[in-house]
């Protein structure tokens, strides 16, 4: 099996996708049923993200083993806007949407690592891991 | 495949049980749809079921808040049951308290809670 | 040279054993020794001259062995590192200082000996510090598996009222396992309402009071209702002082006062009866 597969992201069905993809890998990866839940709401966080601000983009996930221990990682990228104030979408409470202000701060606390690159006009790169404990 | 979330009437409540995994235009027709239902019957409470959700993003945390803040300016209370500990930890880690809105462990919980509520 | 030092120490050891456990006695800030049963010392410092000597005289792998056996035996004693190398410095001048008297190091092979000493003590010191830490990690991360096996049970107290023992320090990895075995404990005991009881929590501060506020706030979700209880004097002057605000809690100073809120909450209470 490949360790690694990738949803692009055009349409609000592709979200579904993504999610359904990365839950399955977290399942078989062994992730308990809390981890399952963080791991497939913080792809929808991401994957809505794309799908706002950059149009279309792509959620790949891997599987990760670093020391033994085995992880998933998502990656969310897109060649959208890019992001002018990488602080401010960090701090809690910031939207642009108008959704509850969860976003990249919210996804953050949903998994261990937490990676943000970006560039604007050329577009944003997030990676985001979770190792199993 | 766009499937329509079932709206029960059961005397003066309504009871829906959202069975499977939401997508956005689901949840957004299920917004719709409970709304054009509280209108034709005035029901005064709603429970809505989540047994069966295993996880909720910002998203669908904002349509089920819309729908209870929507639902009360129409003069119905709306309880909300069956919030998964799996859920419930991912919703307070993204930041979403959902406050205010009343949550029953199960469906027969979340009638008895509403029935109190009505009575008051 | 080797065997001039290995002959030197077995021919005194007791000496050398008495003279260094003197020199350890004075180590000033080291209760190791002090709190040791005589025989006990004895027997450990007999052990320790015996590993001094092991690599002098016997193969590696006996040398291993020796050096694991002993570094699991000190950490268990609860000598610092401090302490051992201290001790390894200590053994290591000993034997200098009395193969000197003894005219065995002379001015014409004083340099020879030098370099032969560093030779010797150096890589006992580097490898006991070095099982010693590996041998203190796995005493903690055991530590830490007892710590989480210890987190957090549910116990249901009454129908739908279930108490929640919290003991020691709250981290960010045991906040989050005792959310989940409470969010699980809650479906699973069908609890109406959960006391967290924090008496056994030694320390409040702004971190402890937000991973207690989540778990509650939680617990609201699934569609049960919080009350903190064992709130001890001390632990109220901290939360008022550091601005924590606890107010959409029910807190009670008391399990017992917190458990007839709960029954009273779930519509009935503790009556006495008359004895029949």
């Amino acid at each position: 099996m490949s360790n690694q597969s990738s949803v692009e992201i055009q349409t609000e069905w592709d979200i579904v996708a993504a999610r359904q993809l990365g839950r399955n890998v977290a399942k078989e990866l062994g992730f308990g049923t809390v981890d399952q839940a963080r791991i497939t709401t913080a792809i929808s966080e991401l994957a809505r993200n794309i799908y706002l601000y950059a149009g279309q983009g792509r959620i790949e996930i891997q599987r990760l083993t670093e020391n033994g221990i085995n992880g998933i990682l998502i990656i969310a990228a897109d060649n959208g806007p890019g992001i002018p104030d990488i602080r401010k979408v960090m701090e809690d409470g910031f939207s642009t949407s108008g959704g509850l202000g969860a976003g990249l701060p919210g996804v953050k606390r949903l998994m261990d690592d937490f990676k943000i690159e970006t560039t604007l006009g050329e577009g944003t790169d997030i990676r985001a891991t979770k190792w199993l404990r | 495949m766009n499937v329509r979330i079932p709206i029960l009437k059961l005397r003066d409540t309504l009871i829906v049980s959202i069975q499977w995994e939401l997508d956005d235009q689901t949840a957004i027709q299920f917004q719709e749809d409970l709304l054009t239902k509280l209108h034709e019957t005035s029901a005064r409470g709603v429970v809505i079921d989540l047994t069966s959700i295993d996880f909720i993003d910002s998203f669908i945390a904002k349509v089920l808040g819309d729908v209870i803040s929507m639902s009360s300016l129409m003069g119905a209370r709306v309880v909300i049951t069956g919030i998964q500990p799996a859920v419930a930890i991912t919703l307070i880690e993204l930041g979403i308290r959902l406050e205010d809105v009343m949550t029953a462990l199960d469906l027969e919980n979340g009638l008895d809670k509403l029935q109190l509520e009505l009575e008051a | 040279m080797n065997k001039q030092m290995a002959r030197y120490i077995q021919e005194n050891m007791t000496e050398i054993i008495s003279n260094w456990q003197e020199m350890m006695k004075n180590e000033k800030g080291e209760r190791s020794f002090e709190v040791m049963p005589a025989e006990l010392m004895d027997q450990t410092s007999r052990e320790f001259a015996e590993l001094m000597t092991s690599n002098l005289l016997e193969s590696h792998q006996a040398y291993e062995s020796r050096l694991n056996d002993f570094a699991e035996k000190v950490v268990r004693y609860g000598w610092s590192i401090t302490f051992v190398t201290k001790a390894i410095n200590h053994f290591g001048e000993i034997v200098f200082a009395g193969m000197e008297r003894d005219g065995v190091i002379n001015s014409d092979n004083l340099r020879a000996f030098a370099e032969e000493f560093n030779k010797w003590i150096t890589p006992i010191r580097d490898s006991t510090i070095d099982t010693y830490s590996k041998t203190w990690e796995r005493t903690v991360s055991l530590q830490k598996i007892a710590l989480q096996e210890l987190s957090a049970s549910l116990i249901p107290v009454f129908d739908k009222v279930s108490v929640m023992p919290l003991v020691g320090t709250i981290d960010t990895e045991r906040a989050r396992l005792i959310m989940e075995n409470l969010l699980e404990g809650v479906v699973k005991h069908r609890a109406e309402v959960i006391l967290l009881d924090i008496t056994g929590v030694p320390v409040v501060d702004t971190m402890v009071a937000h991973h207690i506020i989540q778990a509650a706030d939680a617990v609201r979700l699934v569609g049960a209702k919080c009350m903190l209880v064992g709130i001890r004097p001390e632990i109220a002057q901290t939360i008022v002082t550091l601005g924590i605000n606890l107010n959409e809690f029910t807190t009670t100073s008391t399990l017992q006062r917190g458990v007839e809120q709960a029954l009273a909450w779930t519509n009935r209470k503790i009556v006495e009866v008359d004895e029949v």
